[in-house]
């Protein structure tokens, strides 16, 4: 898994091949996911596969220290094992940290629920969702259950009826207009990975840009919303 | 002039330092909601002055309509500056459970309303629910590694710790060579500092 196994295989292998290492993909899962404005697709195989390759390592950083192998050896792969918790980690908390900043937007856009990992759903939105995760004993209330509970307390419960929605401004209101959302259209800079030739920026038709292969652009994330989900760009 | 006492509330939160809390302004808090209140009885009386003079609510536009209008609108801002009063500190809370811990000081204690002290106490079940759901721990690691094992002394007296296979003694002002994620959870209480020579 780690750069180790590829140093020693460097003859054989190919230079695809290595940039292609699980590590490498959740390098660049993680790197998505810290510069894009809203929560990415959960990739569940890939953190499962990385949990599995990072036991294995402690496994073998035992038996090192049994075996009496040289300290210098040990300590790399310690530095390789810490390196790759310290991305595992930082993953799995920017992911909750977003969940956590917009916890209402998510628990009620079925297409973000489905972006999380079965944990994060449960932390985000309570099954049955009616508030009743705080009546019942040992269950834990999900985000934004407390978020709406906080809110409700201490402001809505003290103003006058027919304003006293959390989602709402007033019963006048057509929609939701009080869940804070992230901004899509923020800038953020990336690189592509192959050719995607003419790309059309918005909706109307008016910008086309040309996209060559690993070039660097400054674009509106919500353009190349797409492109990312399928690979073909990478956000820095 | 309505809404002035709203904005106040916003412009505390504006000075305040990133990351910062100031102490909860109940003050102004209750008068904005009295306000609010207020706001909502003037609305009421003028809807029903149109009414009993059987005017038409939807359509008419006379003096009252439009005093009415006024009244609504003021409400609404002032009900949009309080959540987001309440909804700014909550994210400033939701931080401190991730640079504190589950845990919080008496001084930050005081500055936080009763709603605000179970939100924290709250969101830190979920958080650490789903951390053990998980079977990682989120709270350390929050810096890049640069080295595995690094050099710290001792603030304060801890006592007899077990660190993986080995016990140490933390007397203040010992110094220990440690794994950094042993290090770092006293490290961000304050209880232990890196030595760097």
């Amino acid at each position: 898994m780690s750069s180790w196994n590829d140093d020693e295989d460097l003859a054989s292998a190919s230079a695809a091949e290595a940039a292609t290492t699980d590590v490498e993909l959740l390098k660049r899962a993680w790197r998505n996911e810290k510069a894009a404005p809203e929560i990415l697709r959960f990739d569940s195989p890939l953190v499962s596969r990385v949990r599995e390759q990072i036991q294995l390592l402690e496994e073998t950083l035992d038996d090192f220290s049994d075996s009496g192998v040289d300290d210098l050896v040990v300590s790399l792969y310690q530095m390789d094992l810490d390196r790759t918790l310290f991305l595992l980690r930082s993953y799995l908390r920017l992911r909750l940290q977003k969940i956590e900043k917009y916890a209402m937007h998510i628990a009620r856009s079925d297409d973000l629920l489905s972006r999380l990992s079965q944990q994060e759903r449960r932390f985000t939105k309570s099954p049955g969702s009616d508030g009743s995760a705080f009546l019942v004993v040992g269950l834990v209330p999900s985000c934004s259950e407390i978020m709406e509970k906080h809110l409700e307390q201490s402001v809505l419960s003290k103003l006058p009826y027919g304003y006293d929605s959390v989602t709402r401004q007033s019963l006048s209101s057509t929609e939701d207009d009080m869940v804070p959302e992230p901004q899509l259209d923020t800038f953020v800079f990336c690189k592509t990975k192959s050719d995607v030739g003419a790309f059309q920026l918005d909706d109307i038709g008016e910008e086309v840009v040309d996209l060559v292969a690993d070039d660097l652009y400054v674009l509106r994330y919500k353009s190349i919303k797409g492109l990312i989900e399928s690979g073909r760009i990478d956000l820095i | 002039m309505y809404g002035r006492r709203a904005s106040q509330l916003l412009k505390e939160i504006d000075s305040s330092e990133a990351g910062q809390l100031a102490p909860f302004n109940s003050d102004v808090f209750d008068q904005v909601i009295r306000e609010c209140n207020e706001h909502n009885s003037q609305f009421q009386t003028l809807i029903r002055k149109m009414v009993d003079q059987n005017l038409d609510i939807e359509t008419t536009r006379n003096e009252d309509h439009y005093g009415a209008a006024i009244h609504h609108l003021s409400l609404l801002r002032n009900k949009r500056c309080l959540m987001a009063y309440m909804y700014n500190r909550a994210e400033v809370i939701q931080s401190f459970r991730w640079k504190v811990g589950p845990v919080l000081p008496h001084d930050i204690q005081g500055k936080l309303h009763f709603s605000e002290k179970e939100y924290f106490k709250n969101h830190s079940t979920a958080i650490k629910s789903y951390i053990s759901e998980m079977d990682i721990d989120l709270t350390v690691d929050m810096v890049p590694p640069k080295d595995p094992y690094i050099q710290v002394r001792v603030l304060e007296d801890i006592g007899e710790v077990s660190l993986g296979d080995h016990s140490v003694s933390l007397t203040k002002n010992s110094l220990h060579f440690l794994r950094r994620t042993d290090a770092e959870q006293f490290i961000s209480q304050g209880l232990m500092e890196e030595f760097l020579e």
